[in-house]
């Protein structure tokens, strides 16, 4: 319901009449925008992925804004028959959503008049000659006072005070009430303007185009430091990642930088996690050890030296030397103290808070791995992205001069596929960096996946270190070489084949690990072909229609296990599909 | 500035003239500073404060009546709303619901309403509202009571020091 409210709201600029009838009104909109958008859907080609990122969400300039501002705001007041500043104050107060305005109105005028603080008849200032300023209590003549809907006079100079008053509190002077506590009588960018200083203007009316931003659910500034575009967003439009005019990629759901192939969820989690971890690890180490079996923290709070870890580890083993408990009894010390852990302690062989490190080393070893990794692409793309503006500003423009003037051959738009190698090249080590968070909440158990995604993201790392070294060592020697070479042509050709293969292999990796690797534990054979299997996955989304891009991670697809060929049984360890009658794989000799 | 002090003199005229209109308050602006101003204000009837005259201190700023005065008791006060060490008090017309329509005068009479109709769940004083909150009404009364008459109430046969 709250998409198709949304959707409504979206495109139905021109169809005032369906307006407040039907939600379904949109989808028969002839809006431009809207109309590709539909379209595509329906395409479910390969593309799709590609094409819908272009259409589900429209950067927003600063006049961009002002104008959809205007166009709102004129519409509510024409509709209504209200004053513009009137209508300016029931959007913001129904959060910019032009069919809300109305459903609220229709419903229940008088209450919203009410609750909005829009008078239905004005009154006007007493008509005697001279009037008592509300604030300053001084007497002026009617002329030189003002009031608002309701008639409560005040003069210029306190009207001026207390709208700045209120102005330099912050965005609250949008709801500026008249001064007198018993009325709620609105005060309107009407007003302000009549009677506000210049600067107290300009900075009402930003107050007023961030609202529109801010209080829209559909609408959010870009989130990085200094832009100034805004993203409007098709809610329930499939994929969350917008790129922004000023190049920023981010998720539009949780504001963070751009996360495809993994889930917000998770992205939250281990941003989480890399803040928290240090911290935490500190009082796991002074704190807790860790079971000798599977490396869980065990904090012992109460009780005797035998502990038993909890299932599924269930392992018994000695708090003090660590050791299994089945080693423990009579001659070791009993239950609450342990020969072998004062023995060892004696003669010095025995460092607890060594061991102890050690053992806490060993569950903090996991995350390290993956942490290490991605930050390491991190730290990549950010060099990357540098490199790029680096060769866009200088560089780029003198070889680009240099081999205009030696080598006619080479006019500007010859030269650009060295920034699509290198944009493309930011792009994957952006995926590549969050495939291991991906890798770090794969769940242990499942061995199959866990290889498949390993090897998936092996020949992604070696794939895009191809491209990389290629844009980076091999263009180096055209950039320093003084004469034009005949080889050029070369490099342009294996620099845009590797730009163009690495992008699809990608594009294939984030579709397959999107949908959770869902061919994998099934007994399809076809799992180790990614291009397969990510075409189908691919085309099962295009059916549904819009269903949400960030599939959940973790999930295994259990229904496709009983519908395919029910006559193979797939390998847990190399996912090699075996006939029924066989015991162990034929591939690597694991038994089933 | 000015603003300010014309303001505040319209509002010590008003004052002079209305003396006695409402017996229940009596403003009394500092002989030498216009932005410095006392009330005293007497427990409203049917409250653990009834029959206690209470002592509010007023520091106007120079933005006033744009922003509003700051406020507290000197009288020592058992109440949800006001600190109990610093007589500050946790009222929303004296913070965000300002009006610079309001006046001093009107800021007693919305203190006193403030006495007979405490707000425990926004407290200033814990103790006080963690009784009320709680239910014990009657603990909450019989400690405002013995405040009011230790701090509020002329001693038996002392001289009183004011007369409203």
């Amino acid at each position: 319901m709250d998409s198709e409210d949304d959707m409504h709201d979206a495109d139905d600029l021109d169809s005032l009449d369906d307006q407040f009838y039907s939600g379904y009104a949109a989808l028969g909109s002839d809006d431009g925008d809207e109309y590709d958008f539909v379209d595509n859907v329906s395409d479910g080609a390969e593309e799709s992925t590609s094409h819908r990122q272009q259409q589900n969400y429209t950067i927003l300039s600063d006049a961009d804004i002002r104008l959809r501002q205007e166009e709102d705001i004129s519409r509510i007041s024409t509709v209504l028959s209200i004053l513009r500043s009137e209508a300016c104050i029931l959007l913001r107060h129904y959060n910019w959503s032009v069919s809300r305005v109305h459903d609220e109105w229709f419903a229940n005028e008088d209450h919203v008049r009410k609750v909005v603080g829009l008078l239905e008849n004005s009154s006007e200032m007493q008509r005697t000659r001279e009037l008592t300023c509300g604030i300053c209590f001084e007497n002026y003549p009617r002329d030189r006072m003002t009031s608002a809907a309701c008639g409560h006079p005040f003069c210029h100079t306190c009207w001026r005070g207390y709208i700045s008053t209120s102005i330099s509190d912050g965005p609250g002077c949008l709801m500026l009430r008249c001064p007198d506590p018993s009325c709620g009588a609105a005060v309107g960018q009407d007003m302000i303007d009549l009677l506000a200083t210049h600067e107290d203007k300009e900075k009402y009316s930003r107050y007023l185009l961030r609202s529109y931003i801010e209080d829209n659910r559909k609408t959010k500034w870009c989130p990085a430091p200094g832009c100034e575009f805004a993203v409007e967003y098709i809610i329930g439009s499939g994929s969350f990642d917008v790129c922004c005019n000023c190049s920023y990629g981010f998720c539009w759901n949780c504001t963070e930088e751009a996360h495809r192939p993994v889930d917000c969820d998770t992205v939250a989690k281990w941003i989480l996690k890399n803040s928290a971890e240090s911290e935490n690890m500190n009082w796991i180490l002074a704190n807790s050890k860790p079971c000798p079996k599977c490396k869980r923290p065990i904090e012992k709070n109460q009780g005797c030296m035998h502990i038993t870890c909890t299932p599924p580890c269930k392992f018994e083993f000695c708090w003090l030397c660590l050791g299994s408990w089945s080693e423990h009894g009579e001659r070791t010390g009993g239950f609450y103290a342990c020969n072998r852990y004062d023995a060892a302690k004696q003669e010095g062989a025995y460092d607890e808070s060594e061991r102890r490190r050690e053992m806490a080393k060993n569950s903090l070893e996991r995350y390290t791995h993956y942490y290490e990794r991605w930050a390491t692409n991190q730290s990549s793309r950010q060099k990357a992205l540098s490199d790029l503006h680096s060769m866009q500003n200088e560089k780029f423009l003198l070889f680009q001069l240099e081999k205009l003037s030696d080598q006619q051959s080479q006019p500007e738009s010859q030269l650009k596929f060295i920034i699509e190698a290198w944009l493309q090249i930011v792009e994957c080590r952006r995926v590549l960096k969050w495939t291991y968070a991906y890798g770090f909440y794969l769940p242990e158990h499942e061995h199959a996946k866990r290889q498949f995604f390993e090897y998936l993201q092996g020949e992604a790392e070696s794939g895009l270190e191809r491209l990389h070294q290629c844009a980076e060592k091999e263009l180096q020697i055209y950039l320093d070489a003084q004469i034009p070479m005949n080889d050029f042509n070369d490099f342009r050709t294996k620099l845009a084949g590797l730009t163009s293969v690495t992008r699809n292999y990608f594009e294939n990796l984030v579709r397959a690990l999107e949908t959770g690797l869902k061919d994998v534990g099934s007994s399809n054979n076809q799992a180790t072909c990614s291009k397969s299997s990510s075409s189908k996955s691919l085309g099962s989304k295009a059916k549904g229609g819009k269903s949400k891009a960030t599939g959940n991670s973790s999930k295994s697809a259990g229904p496709s296990r009983s519908m395919d060929d029910s006559n193979l049984w797939s390998c847990d360890h190399c996912t090699y599909a075996n006939p029924k009658s066989t015991r162990t794989c034929q591939m690597c000799e694991h038994h089933r | 500035m000015q603003a300010s002090r014309a303001r505040l003199f319209k509002e010590y005229k008003e004052v002079q003239r209305e003396k006695g209109v409402d017996p229940d308050i009596q403003l009394i602006c500092d002989d030498s500073n216009i932005f410095k101003w006392t009330a005293l204000i007497k427990g409203p009837s049917e409250t653990p404060y009834e029959g206690g005259v209470f002592q509010l201190a007023f520091a106007i700023p120079e933005q006033y009546p744009l922003l509003p005065p700051q406020v507290r008791f000197l009288t020592k006060i058992f109440h949800p709303n006001v600190h109990f060490k610093t007589g500050e008090i946790c009222l929303d017309i004296l913070k965000n619901a300002w009006s610079p329509a309001w006046t001093l005068q009107s800021v007693c009479r919305a203190i006193i309403a403030l006495m007979s109709h405490p707000e425990p769940d926004s407290p200033l004083n814990c103790d006080s509202g963690n009784l009320l909150r709680s239910g014990d009404v009657r603990g909450y009364r019989s400690m405002a009571r013995m405040y009011t008459k230790l701090a509020a109430m002329p001693k038996k046969g002392a001289e009183s020091s004011h007369t409203l």
